[in-house]
């Protein structure tokens, strides 16, 4: 049986839809991520989980049992919020025993618990500190804490590093992760970093304007996108729109496009998708299948790769290459990808 | 308070200066005036003789008349304060913890009150608690009186006249202690665990408890010093310490007994702040 169940939940504030039809399932010790642009219902789905919002259509389950109609203190979640909302005025120690408290826990019991806490999170001996001592990074640590002492059946994490600087947000992510492969707690994490999002999972839910557009490993959604908006939302790419007429690769505007694909495709209009860092230039490309000409532009640095611009017909192809392609501008150059590499979408 | 290096004494006093200058004329000349004006005696006919002597302040304290009085004032006043900040408080929460579009037009009304006179809102009031007036017939209404009664010049209407002006200031004064707090602590303790009641005692009482503090101390201070609303709205026997002082400059024309009383009053407003910075700096550890 799964730990958590949403079954076809919508919520809608006033007109605008803000989780709409959402079916997800969570296994006990699985680590979820929700991933999406903001307003794509990504952080509403994680308050509906907690109790702070309630669903205007489905179910929520939590170990079999209903939950969309408790309030949060009645349910076995725990949240860590993008801002730690940590106690001001109670000590580290005092935060992370609060919620044992509530669950009548006793003393002996959560003396030894919130040293444990603070041990898993790296700051033992710091639990007589008051939280405004603490720095941004070390308030999220407490906070996880926090909820990790309730030993919750889901941890809901809410963007906890989104207001952190990027080096310290890269260490805490690789700290949660080896936590949660030490622990094996079960968690759904909101961000809009698709970096954290495949760093941390076993799944990635990608959402779009309240829906989820694909639920899968983070290497299925980085590799075999199912839709369009997950293509461009996670990873770079590049889009063609395109025609198919008797074979033959037109644009939209009906010229003759000098690409050639490998399989045959129906006639009509395609929409085709490349990763620009999955594109060969030059003579490599030539032992490619499917294969293109473009016109160079120019290259930009961008440190590990260099960006190649080029131009088929109206539309830009970006190629990154770890090398420079050294020609000039305006020269044909051959563009080529396996058949992996590319999505066509109808 | 913390002071920025390379900030100085003199930096802090030249910035402080003009409003120091400002409350120095308007607050503490007419004080300083007062006090000395206390310390005159008095003979019928005259304003004040010019004297310096303490046998005012010894018939404030040792006629039972004065001391009633003032009792009657701090116990009225610590009333309206209590019910004020209870009631601001509470206005206050639910504004916060609403949607902010709705903050504006909760403001607008909670402002109004400061808007019109006060001998406007006494008016009011007159037309309010009388046997003729909309409460008594709202009571006949709605089944709950029998009778007509009136509630004019009652220490109840007075008390209703004084909470009705220090609300808002309760009410300003907390939300903006409200706003001071991470709303999102609220969430995590109910997330935690502790439903409304457990979260307002272990987490709102300890982050608002000075700005409660402050709030009770100014509708206290508002309603010891109120003349007007008291002596209209309430009883003839509703004696306060403003209706007092008011008697004696215009009435007996005793100027340095006013005054002797008025310093009373300041000193047992001093005493109630001290008290209540006491109060705040042994909490500062704990609250906020």
């Amino acid at each position: 049986m799964s730990t958590l169940e949403l079954d076809h939940v919508s919520l809608s504030f006033g007109s605008v839809v803000g989780v709409d039809d959402v079916s997800l399932t969570l296994e006990k010790g699985e680590f979820l991520s929700l991933l999406g642009p903001s307003g794509s219902g990504k952080t509403s789905t994680l308050r509906l989980v907690g109790g702070f919002l309630a669903p205007d259509r489905g179910t929520i389950r939590l170990n079999g049992q209903r939950i969309d109609h408790l309030p949060p203190y009645r349910r076995d979640t725990a949240t860590i919020f993008q801002s730690g909302a940590l106690f001001p005025h109670k000590t580290l120690a005092q935060n992370i025993a609060y919620g044992l408290r509530m669950r009548k826990v006793s003393a002996v019991e959560i003396g030894k618990r919130v040293g444990e806490a603070l041990d898993i999170v790296g700051l033992a001996g710091m639990g007589d500190r008051l939280p405004g001592q603490l720095s941004g990074g070390q308030r999220q640590r407490v906070a996880l804490a926090r909820s990790l002492a309730v030993r919750p059946a889901v941890l809901l994490f809410d963007e906890p590093l989104s207001a952190l600087d990027l080096a310290l947000r890269v260490r805490l992510r690789a700290e949660i992760r080896r936590m949660h492969q030490a622990y094996g707690f079960t968690a759904i994490y909101v961000t809009h970093d698709q970096g954290e999002a495949m760093a941390l999972s076993d799944r990635v839910a990608v959402m779009n304007k309240g829906r989820i557009e694909q639920i899968a490993s983070p290497q299925t959604i980085f590799h075999a996108p199912a839709t369009e908006f997950v293509h461009t939302f996670v990873g770079e790419s590049c889009a063609f729109s395109l025609r198919i007429v008797q074979g033959r690769v037109q644009s939209d505007a009906g010229d003759d496009l000098p690409i050639v694909l490998v399989n045959p495709l129906h006639d009509g209009p395609i929409r085709l998708y490349l990763r620009p860092g999955r594109l060969l230039l030059g003579e490599a490309a030539t032992q490619c299948p499917n294969r293109a000409i473009g016109r160079f532009g120019f290259a930009e640095f961008l440190g590990d790769t260099w960006r190649h611009h080029l131009e088929i017909g109206q539309q830009t192809v970006i190629v990154d290459r770890p090398d420079r392609h050294l020609v000039a501008k305006g020269v044909d150059v051959e563009i080529g990808w396996a058949d992996g590499d590319m999505r066509i979408f109808r | 308070m913390t002071r920025r290096p390379g900030t100085s004494h003199l930096t802090t006093l030249a910035l402080l200066a003009p409003a120091l200058l400002l409350a120095g004329v308007l607050f503490g000349l007419p004080a300083i005036y007062t006090a000395r004006m206390s310390l005159n005696s008095h003979l019928p006919g005259t304003f004040f003789v010019p004297d310096v002597t303490l046998s005012n302040y010894a018939t404030l304290i040792g006629d039972p008349f004065y001391r009633n009085a003032l009792w009657v004032t701090v116990r009225l006043s610590l009333l309206v304060a209590f019910f004020a900040l209870l009631l601001g408080y509470i206005f206050a929460l639910l504004v916060w913890l609403r949607p902010r579009r709705w903050r504006v037009m909760f403001c607008l009304v909670a402002v109004l009150p400061l808007m019109i006179s006060e001998i406007s809102i006494i008016f009011g009031w007159a037309v309010f608690f009388p046997r003729n007036g909309l409460l008594s017939y709202g009571l006949i209404a709605s089944g709950l009186a029998e009778e007509k009664t009136s509630l004019m010049f009652t220490e109840f209407a007075a008390f209703v006249g004084l909470l009705y002006v220090t609300i808002p200031y309760c009410f300003f004064s907390m939300l903006v202690v409200f706003d001071g707090i991470d709303r999102s602590t609220i969430e995590a303790s109910e997330d935690l665990g502790a439903g409304p009641f457990r979260t307002l005692v272990e987490v709102l009482f300890p982050l608002t408890r000075l700005g409660m503090l402050v709030s009770f101390g100014i509708a206290f201070i508002w309603s010891i010093g109120a003349y007007a609303t008291p002596s209209a709205l309430g009883p003839d026997t509703l004696w306060t310490a403003g209706y007092l002082i008011q008697g004696l400059m215009t009435g007996q024309r005793n100027w340095p007994m006013a005054a002797a009383l008025s310093m009373l009053l300041v000193v047992l407003v001093t005493m109630v702040m001290i008290g209540f910075r006491a109060i705040a700096a042994q909490g500062r550890r704990g609250g906020g």
